[in-house]
């Protein structure tokens, strides 16, 4: 056994350095191609009279002054050459382009964000098609002042059912294209038949330090980062329905608020939505990190409760409760009246002091309107309320008529708010028609929504950002990527993508440690 | 000294030797057990692209894995994997040959060939396996033969010196391609025992016979050849006796419904009837095919509704077959979510070009055509599924091309058009809302009938006539 553990000891060390040695044969070999092809403007174009058909989108987008480059192309199947030019407000010029695709390097696109702050970057397209050169309406990037969170991080994940295979939670720098792992679901699964599923992971205050996330099956618990200290505990308890599954960190104190839910899944034999994830019995809890104690927030057996989520200054917690089915549904199956089961939006103030809860509040009312309200967050200066709505039910990543909805807290005086009574901001430019768009988030400035969205393919969900200031929005742009065909061939969605200020600074090999214990 | 003749005569009487043991092991895996080799090669999906090829082979032992992978890929073709694994065999056994001179104990050399075939046998124990200890042997012939010329070339005591470097350099080298690789089975928690007993025959056992004294002796040649007859029928009774036969068949209903060879099927089960859930299924499938299946279902083995539509398990093989089945009834969402959980579930993480193919069709059929497109574009890297997906991707959004094509538009007909949750159990309604959505569906109404028969449900059977009754 000690030989086996040695070995495997070795084999982990072994592992590391060849990474090292071929990080470093990478950083060299990109080193010596970050010379970037500069093509000459084609010399004779047709005029397009429309905008580029480039994938991302990034025609007239607003962008943060330190993201990474927005590298994009032209379909492959339309055109054979792609030529860009991008002029900075100080009249400044690079061209680029290799095949269909367009790739900018990391410092010139840095030093173009630097002296585009705060005005914009035209960018003007010709791409090649049947040996003919087009030339496309310019477009414009705008560039704000304000930074998005330097990093993100997402679980990455086939789209499945019921089973999986790999899975893994990473990080990924946004001014970079760095993307490292936080967690896999292979380094500490002991029963390989079993499988291991990895979820949920969330941070306090967009902070690292204290964060944690889920591990199911196989070497079961929930892994809890406390000042930096890790350690793996199990959430359920006699008078629980389940251990914690959707959290959230209470921003300055070491409490993290869960629901707890048995969850179920149906499919459609045609309904486009494929997937229907519905929760048999769902409640709240209160769990306290420095105690690892557990105590009930709300546990009606008749109702489901779900997506605790704090406002930024700790006094409020927030969350969505489903509304009593008609008396004549009530005993059935829930797969058959699962359909109209809707949640509204509550809160209920928090006492710190004595960790008490005050009455509940309805904020906003959206069974009145035939809809369902699921994920809050409130921005980081309490003003703007972020949800996801759609028609039925608290899984909206699988509905197509899923949107965000924004509301000023302003409009809220105590009597719930509802689509009749509540003016929501425009968010237009930011959900997707007829696709999925869920699972909203602000950056840590409020400057900048985060979702997911299946608008690409209405399967693999993707990672979209878009501008907000002062309740006006810009419009969405996808996740950029170095290989901008990256998003199309990637064949794992991005899942529950969250903002952080800094780095998981612990690495796989330590997480599993605790595991050992 | 050997004498020129007498070397000439056995190098030739060796090479007929590893000859006949190649054939061996070629006609074994081609004519025996090619369905083996089928299966190998349906759950894994070898691409043609840097990422993929980097992902493998910066991982130690990747060079070995990927190697293995690259050759898995002809699999599809099972002879010409048989020929691989027969070259792959016989290289292993003449290396071994070369490592030391083995006189009257000659057919030891066949041994860690042998072992490596055993190991073979296994469905779950991958080729790089057998690309490692190649590799090992390869690297150590190569730094003999290096320490040998230096012998020629340098004084004493600079050999030991280089000697040294050689090893420093050889051994990290080794490490990364072969040594340090974990994915010889397709189980990661399994050890392969036998890969690594003829890993160490193949590089030790010529070292520590050296260190014993093998003396010619005057019946050498007839003692060298006995001990190749011995060792073969030895260990070719080994392989024959735990060879997996009965897998074999069970894997041969799979891949002749997966290419569709239904009158293949129906010849195989008048020879032998299958007594196996994947091959009743298979069979009642082939029946229905047919139109036969009400008439003729009970002339062959049956097993319930399980030997029907058995219920979906979480395994990347039994799946397989009832999704064939759900694919030709026009279950499409149930066939997409049973491949993709069937692909889920191989073990090692790898990929299926059959269940690519199948995600790309149902996709197809629904008009998801940009989520087909990318199983499509994955399907492009590869060498053998890349003309069917160039021809499927001219099809994505033609509706006309899909409406007219046999198999996508009379699917198109025949799926879903009302909307309830399934689950992994099939209910005679699923296979009702099926039929009575379009009742031109012969297969829902083989499928449903044969439902009601096979659990001997009379007042259903009497209600389903009614229903029918009354919808004409």
């Amino acid at each position: 056994m000690v030989i086996l553990v040695t070995k495997l000891h070795h084999k982990k060390i072994m592992k590391r350095y060849i990474n090292y040695y071929f990080q470093f044969l990478t950083a060299v070999l990109l080193l010596l191609s970050s010379c970037a092809n500069h093509p000459d403007v084609p010399s004779s174009s047709k005029e397009a009279k429309c905008l580029p058909a480039i994938f991302p989108d990034y025609c007239n987008v607003t962008v943060p002054c330190n993201i990474a480059p927005l590298n994009f192309m032209l379909p492959a199947d339309h055109y054979e050459e792609c030529v860009a030019r991008l002029t900075t407000p100080d009249g400044q010029q690079q061209t680029y382009g290799h095949g269909v695709k367009v790739q900018i390097p990391e410092s010139e696109w840095q030093a173009m964000l630097g002296s585009s702050k705060g005005k914009s970057i035209k960018v003007e397209v010709w791409g090649q098609k049947d040996g003919e050169w087009l030339s496309f309406n310019p477009f414009e990037i705008h560039v704000a002042e304000q930074p998005i969170d330097e990093y993100l991080s997402y679980r990455l994940i086939e789209p499945s059912y019921v089973a999986w295979s790999y899975m893994e939670i990473a990080q990924r720098n946004l001014t970079t294209f760095e993307e490292t792992q936080i967690f896999n679901n292979e380094v500490t699964c002991s029963d390989i038949k079993k499988g291991q599923c990895i979820n949920c992971h969330s941070y306090q205050n967009y902070k690292t330090d204290n964060m944690l996330f889920h591990v199911r099956l196989s070497n079961a618990g929930t892994v809890i980062v406390n000042d930096g200290k890790i350690s793996r505990v199990n959430m359920k308890r006699d008078y629980t329905i389940s251990g914690g599954v959707y959290p959230s960190w209470h921003p300055t104190a070491k409490l993290v608020a869960f629901s707890t839910n048995k969850t179920r899944q149906a499919f459609h034999t045609s309904n486009p939505n494929k997937i229907e994830v519905y929760d048999l019995a769902s409640d709240m809890i209160l769990y306290d990190v420095e105690t690892d104690s557990v105590s009930i927030v709300s546990n009606d057996s008749t109702l489901l409760e779900v997506y605790p989520t704090w406002s930024p200054d700790g006094k409020y917690l927030y969350y969505c409760k489903s509304v009593p089915l008609p008396e004549e549904m009530k005993d059935q199956d829930i797969r058959t009246t699962y359909a109209k089961i809707q949640y509204n939006l509550y809160r209920r103030s928090f006492d710190l002091a004595s960790h008490g809860f005050g009455e509940e509040e309805l904020v906003y009312d959206a069974a009145s309107a035939d809809k369902s309200v699921t994920l809050p967050r409130i921005s980081p200066d309490g003003r703007y309320l972020l949800f996801a709505l759609g028609q039925y039910g608290c899984f909206h990543s699988r509905h197509h008529d899923a949107d965000i909805v924004c509301i000023p807290m302003e409009q809220y005086a105590g009597t719930a708010l509802s689509a009749e009574t509540a003016s929501p901001v425009d968010l237009t430019l930011l959900n997707s028609k007829d696709y999925s768009d869920s699972y909203p988030s602000w950056s840590s400035n409020g400057h900048w929504i985060m979702i997911a969205s299946r608008r690409d393919d209405d399967n693999y969900s993707r990672v979209y950002f878009a501008y907000f200031d002062n309740g006006k929005i810009g419009k969405a742009f996808l996740l950029p990527q170095e290989d901008p065909e990256q998003h199309i061939t990637l064949l794992k969605s991005y899942n529950r993508p969250e903002f952080m200020v800094e780095p998981v600074k612990i690495s796989v090999e330590e997480f599993s440690k605790v595991f050992d214990k | 000294m050997e004498h020129k003749d007498t070397k000439i005569r056995r190098l030739y009487i060796e090479g007929i030797c590893t000859l006949l043991f190649g054939v061996a092991v070629l006609l074994f895996f081609g004519w025996a057990y090619p369905q083996h080799l089928h299966y190998q090669e349906q759950y894994q999906l070898f691409l043609f692209d840097s990422t993929y090829v980097w992902e493998i082979v910066k991982q130690p032992g990747g060079v070995a894995d990927l190697l293995g992978r690259f050759c898995t890929q002809f699999f599809l073709y099972a002879w010409v994997g048989a020929l691989i694994i027969a070259l792959l065999l016989s290289s292993v056994q003449l290396l071994t040959l070369r490592l030391f001179n083995w006189g009257k104990l000659y057919g030891l050399s066949f041994v860690p060939s042998f072992l490596l075939w055993l190991f073979l046998l296994d469905e779950n124990a991958l080729l790089g396996g057998v690309w490692a200890v190649l590799l090992t042997q390869l690297c150590v012939t190569g730094m003999i033969l290096m320490i040998q010329f230096l012998k020629r070339k340098m004084v004493s005591r600079s050999i030991y010196f280089m000697i040294i470097i050689t090893m420093i350099v050889t051994i990290p080298i080794l490490y990364w391609m072969v040594l340090g690789g974990s994915h010889y089975h397709r189980y990661p928690t399994v050890f392969p025992t036998l890969l690594y007993v003829a890993w160490l025959l193949a590089i030790v056992l010529p070292f520590v016979m050296r260190l014993f004294t093998n003396k010619a002796t005057k019946f050498e040649r007839l003692l060298s050849f006995t001990s190749f007859v011995l060792v073969a029928l030895v260990m070719g009774s080994l392989v024959w006796k735990n060879a997996n036969f009965k897998a074999e068949k069970v894997m041969q209903y799979d891949f002749m419904a997966r290419y569709q060879q239904w009158n293949r099927i129906l010849e195989t089960i008048n020879t032998e009837k299958p007594n196996n859930q994947i091959g009743v299924t298979v069979q009642n499938l082939a029946l229905a095919m047919h139109g036969m299946l009400l008439d003729h279902m009970f002339d062959y083995n049956q097993n319930g509704i399980a030997g029907l539509l058995p219920d979906v398990k979480e395994d990347a093989t039994s799946p397989l077959p009832t999704a064939e089945a759900f694919y030709y009834l026009g279950m499409i969402n149930v066939a997409q979510r049973t491949v993709f959980e069937a692909q889920e579930a191989i073990l090692d993480f790898q990929k299926s070009g059959r269940c690519y193919k199948r995600l790309a069709q149902t996709n197809l059929i629904n008009g998801n055509y940009e989520v087909a497109r990318k199983y499509l574009m994955t399907l492009q890297k590869t060498l053998f599924y890349r003309e069917w997906a160039n021809e499927t991707l001219s099809l994505l959004g033609n509706e006309e091309a899909i409406a007219k094509h046999p198999e996508y538009g009379h699917l198109r007909q025949m799926a879903y058009k009302d909307d309830f949750y399934f689950s992994d159990h099939v209910t005679p309604d699923m296979l009702k809302s099926l039929y009575f959505n379009n009742t031109d569906n012969r297969m829902a109404y083989q499928y449903l009938i044969a439902y009601f028969m096979l659990t001997g449900d009379r007042e259903g059977y009497s209600k389903l006539l009614e229903e029918i009754g009354s919808k004409n």
